[in-house]
């Protein structure tokens, strides 16, 4: 039982779905409609049980002064601190909760994201060798979208954009499609087989 | 150690430390470069350029985090000064959840701007008229397709805990018939939903505003139509706030300008150290294949 | 798990129907040539003859929608280039004269009225402007409008859909009799069993990674029947895992899936609350969550499956600097040469949809790979077709009313 009703709710709710895109009636768009509310909802209610997760993980390991507990006391009393001032002080444009954000979190995210410009530096270095035709040809291609799409790369020929452009264009273009029909493909097949039930590994696989 | 087996084997934080220099340096010396608008920047903003004022509006989904505001923060204040400036109501929403303080941020600082320019108090820009920002929701597929039916079914309040029908704005544009296009401005995959989704459905036109790691995904919508239009990077903000100066919707340039000039030292410095990669690379096997 | 259900659901029809939504042509009703109904020649709406007024106006129900839309489609009128545009004039059966309820710039000849009742017989009658006078048309035939129960623009998605349930049917029964069907060996899944022993071997956890996608991306799917798989190994190998989620419901499903494969491998008690956590939905956040925990825990294996955008590198890139056995497994495109750089095994596109079955072996799965190798036969054999026409010159897409 505790593996049928999971199947028998998820072919029930995969079929309907699937015959109200047929269906431009307004009680086949209310239903969709409604279908979209829970979704909403359950998305929301989801939350809660992540964030009880989080608390529970992360008082245990303060609890039990587990290995570098202390990085969770920062993780918690980041997010009280952070809810709480949102809820007493409120969300508008001048207010404290906005100032935190654009003064802390915003210069803590970017400089995760321009962590990112140091990896790509040094993988570049590491792994861009012409070992072998392909990676030789590969190697060209990066330095000519490179040089094409700096803003200086028109003064070194003026068709230098244009050819990187057209690198991009079409063989780049071509490879990313033939992968996009595979992942259309294995998008559709991966629906019908959990709508069918027949894969059923996300439940702990066979009966 | 041969010279040619060090130059393959240079520490990375020698590597980081000459791109900390080289990312900081443009801040002192400046630089301009003309740009050269590429053609999906320029299609976007033709997009924007062909929407009747004060007619529908546009619909912009800020769907990027601090993490990558140096890229798309640059795109968004440029976008709204272009629609404000044609006289194009804005909705913004967010599905990401660290979206919303930015949005804000943008909003504020562009009608600030604006208004400070205006001639007239008249001209001024007014919340709940001019624009609306409507908030974070969950379910982003399912809130996508529930818009195209009704957009207070989503969103009953806005950001700020207004009712969505109190605002006069919210009154006209009911869902997807009353907006021109929705531009993602995003650090991830989010325009792919609303090309899959609301766009198949109910038609909404599709642009978007990605970082330059992302943009290369959209190329092949740009030419199938499916995306009218795209700002790629910081590259792509700084060609959009270049058309928005040239138009003269706006006085002066924004910020990224000078973001565009640290970027290509970056792309020097590794085209530089894949080039002495390469170097090193074949002496070496070439030393290798003598020894055979 | 109502959400993965439903959001599967609509991946099911949508990623086919942008390229291939053919609309099928409607009738339209033809405008009567002698109006039986007498036109209000009411005093604010004179007549005039110094424009000629558009002719030809048809009025259709809107197909395949909801109700209430009936659009209208004109000639224009002989002198658009001098007019200002046009005014729409619309009476119900029980009115008496025609009101205005919309206008157009000259130049357009359609028009969608959103504001009609359904069952109610309406006409219409559109107006040229000029010097402030209206040089109306001949009203058009009476139409109704009314709410559709198919929707024929969708013929063709039906039909894939039937046609593809039909193969994988069929290769499923055909598995299910016994027939042995080949598998090309996948290097990325091969070397689970020895990502896993390894990990034992170290006393070292492993780190799974299911993706930055929600639930509604279909590789976080995969990458679940994958995590299933993997912590069946796990269970059965004793080492540890650490599965860390940035969205809420993958969370709650990543952690019925860890601990279904600890019970179907008859080991509950080995399943630990903390081997499934929920970190952030902040994107960068979450990858500094991540490289920290290889930095203080050193997995010994690294899994990332599932969607990833610009932060791949930074997880994997840290991931081969503490020096951990990486297998990647995306399907995003541009994430792919990142993957490939810094890790040992990276499985490419749609191989990760056929891990599970790769993985698990079991005939049914197996036959449903064979049904999605049809599929993608039968398009490349339509786009072959297609661009062979197209190099001859030949453009049926206007033929075939392809929106």
């Amino acid at each position: 039982m505790k593996r049928k009703l999971p199947l028998a709710i998820c072919f029930i709710t995969g079929v309907s779905m699937i015959v109200q895109f047929f269906i431009p009636h307004p009680t086949s768009l209310e239903f969709s409609s409604m279908i979209y509310k829970w979704i909403i909802v359950l998305m929301a209610l989801a939350l809660i049980l992540a964030i009880g997760n989080l608390i529970r993980h992360h008082g245990n390991k303060i609890r039990r002064k587990k290995e570098n507990w202390q990085y969770s006391i920062v993780t918690l009393s980041g997010m009280v601190v952070m809810a709480t001032i949102g809820l007493a002080w409120g969300i508008d444009p001048d207010s404290l909760y906005q100032r935190i954000y654009l003064n802390v979190m915003a210069p803590l995210g970017g400089t995760m994201f321009a962590l990112l410009a140091y990896y790509m530096a040094s993988a570049a270095y590491r792994s861009f060798r012409a070992r072998s035709l392909e990676a030789t040809l590969l190697l060209l291609s990066a330095f000519i979208v490179m040089i094409g799409f700096m803003p200086f790369g028109q003064y070194l020929h003026p068709r230098f954009p244009a050819f990187a452009e057209w690198i991009m264009k079409v063989p780049n273009m071509a490879s990313q499609r033939g992968i996009l029909l595979g992942v259309a493909f294995g998008s559709i097949a991966t629906a019908l087989k959990i709508i069918l039930g027949i894969e059923r590994s996300w439940l702990g696989g066979k009966e | 150690m041969k010279w040619y087996d060090r130059i393959t084997t240079i520490d990375r934080r020698i590597i980081y430390l000459l791109l900390t220099v080289l990312v900081i340096m443009p801040f002192f010396v400046k630089v301009t470069i003309p740009q050269k608008i590429m053609p999906q920047t320029q299609k976007l903003f033709d997009f924007i350029e062909s929407i009747p004022p004060n007619d529908k509006a546009v619909l912009i989904s800020f769907d990027y985090s601090p993490q990558t505001m140096p890229e798309c923060h640059p795109m968004a204040k440029a976008l709204l000064k272009h629609c404000f400036a044609r006289g194009i109501p804005v909705i913004g929403l967010s599905f990401d959840p660290e979206a919303p303080g930015l949005a804000v941020d943008a909003l504020v600082s562009v009608v600030h701007e604006l208004d400070s320019l205006a001639d007239q108090k008249d001209d001024s820009l007014i919340y709940g008229i001019d624009y609306v920002y409507l908030g974070w929701k969950s379910g982003r597929i399912a809130a996508q397709l529930d818009m195209g039916e009704a957009i207070s079914g989503v969103f009953p309040r806005d950001y700020f805990g207004n009712l969505i029908d109190s605002l006069p704005l919210m009154q006209v544009v009911k869902n997807y018939k009353n907006i021109a296009i929705v531009v993602i401005l995003a650090s991830a995959d989010y325009p792919i939903d609303w090309i899959r989704y609301p766009q198949t459905r109910y038609g909404v036109k599709v642009g978007a505003g990605l970082t330059a790691v992302m943009a290369p995904q959209y190329y092949p919508f740009v030419q199938t139509g499916q995306v009218s239009g795209l700002m790629s990077g910081m590259k792509g903000a700084a060609e959009y706030e270049k058309l928005v100066l040239d138009y003269g919707y706006a006085r002066t340039l924004g910020n990224a300008e000078t973001g565009m000039n640290s970027q290509s030292m970056i792309h020097i410095l590794i085209m530089v150290f894949i080039i002495i990669g390469n170097v090193g690379y074949f002496f070496s096997r070439r030393k290798k294949e003598a020894q055979k | 798990m109502l959400i993965l259900l439903i959001t599967l659901a609509s991946h099911l029809a949508i990623p086919l129907s942008p390229c291939l939504l053919i609309t099928v042509p409607q009738t339209i009703s033809t405008p009567q040539t002698s109006p039986d109904l007498p036109v209000s020649q009411s005093s604010e709406l004179p007549v005039s003859r110094q424009y000629a007024p558009p002719s030809k106006v048809t009025a259709i129900d809107k197909p395949n929608d909801a109700g209430s839309v009936i659009q209208l489609r004109w000639t224009l009128s002989p002198d658009d280039a001098s007019i200002e545009g046009y005014t729409i004039l619309r009476k119900a059966s029980e009115d008496t004269a025609y009101t205005k309820i919309g206008s157009t710039i000259s130049g357009v000849t359609t028009f969608e009225d959103e504001d009609v009742q359904d069952s109610v017989q309406y006409k219409y009658i559109v107006a040229a402007i000029g010097n402030g006078e209206m040089y109306r048309s001949e009203p058009s035939a009476l139409v109704t409008s009314y709410p559709q129960l198919f929707h024929t623009g969708r013929i063709n998605v039906l039909l894939c859909i039937v046609a593809f349930t039909l193969t994988l049917a069929y290769l499923v029964i055909k598995a299910r009799t016994g027939k042995d069907l080949f598998i090309r060996k996948i290097a990325g899944l091969a070397a689970v069993d020895e990502a896993v022993g390894r990990a034992t071997e170290m006393g070292k956890p492993i780190l799974y990674v299911p993706g930055l996608g929600d639930i509604d991306w279909t590789a976080t799917i995969a990458s679940m029947n994958i995590l299933g798989e993997v912590a069946k190994k796990i269970a059965l190998y004793d080492s540890a895992l650490i599965v860390p989620n940035r969205w809420s419901v993958t969370y709650t499903v990543s952690k019925e899936v860890v601990k279904e494969a600890f019970i179907s491998e008859g080991s509950p008690e080995k399943f630990k609350e903390e081997y499934v956590r929920y970190v952030t939905e902040s994107q960068f956040g979450f990858a500094a969550a991540i490289t920290g925990i290889m930095m203080r825990e050193k997995p010994a294996t690294n899994f990332f499956i599932g969607r990833f955008w610009a932060e791949s590198l930074i997880m994997a890139e840290t991931g081969a600097q503490t020096g951990a056995f990486q297998i990647a497994g995306t399907d995003s495109v541009l994430q792919l040469p990142f993957f490939v750089t810094a890790c040992d095994y990276t499985l490419i596109g749609e191989e990760l949809y056929a891990a599970s079955a790769y993985l698990s072996r079991e005939p049914l799965l197996l036959g449903s790979l064979k049904a999605q190798d049809y599929g993608k036969l039968v398009v490349l054999l339509i786009l072959f077709g297609f661009t062979v026409i197209s190099f001859l010159g030949i453009n049926l897409l206007p033929l075939l009313g392809v929106q």
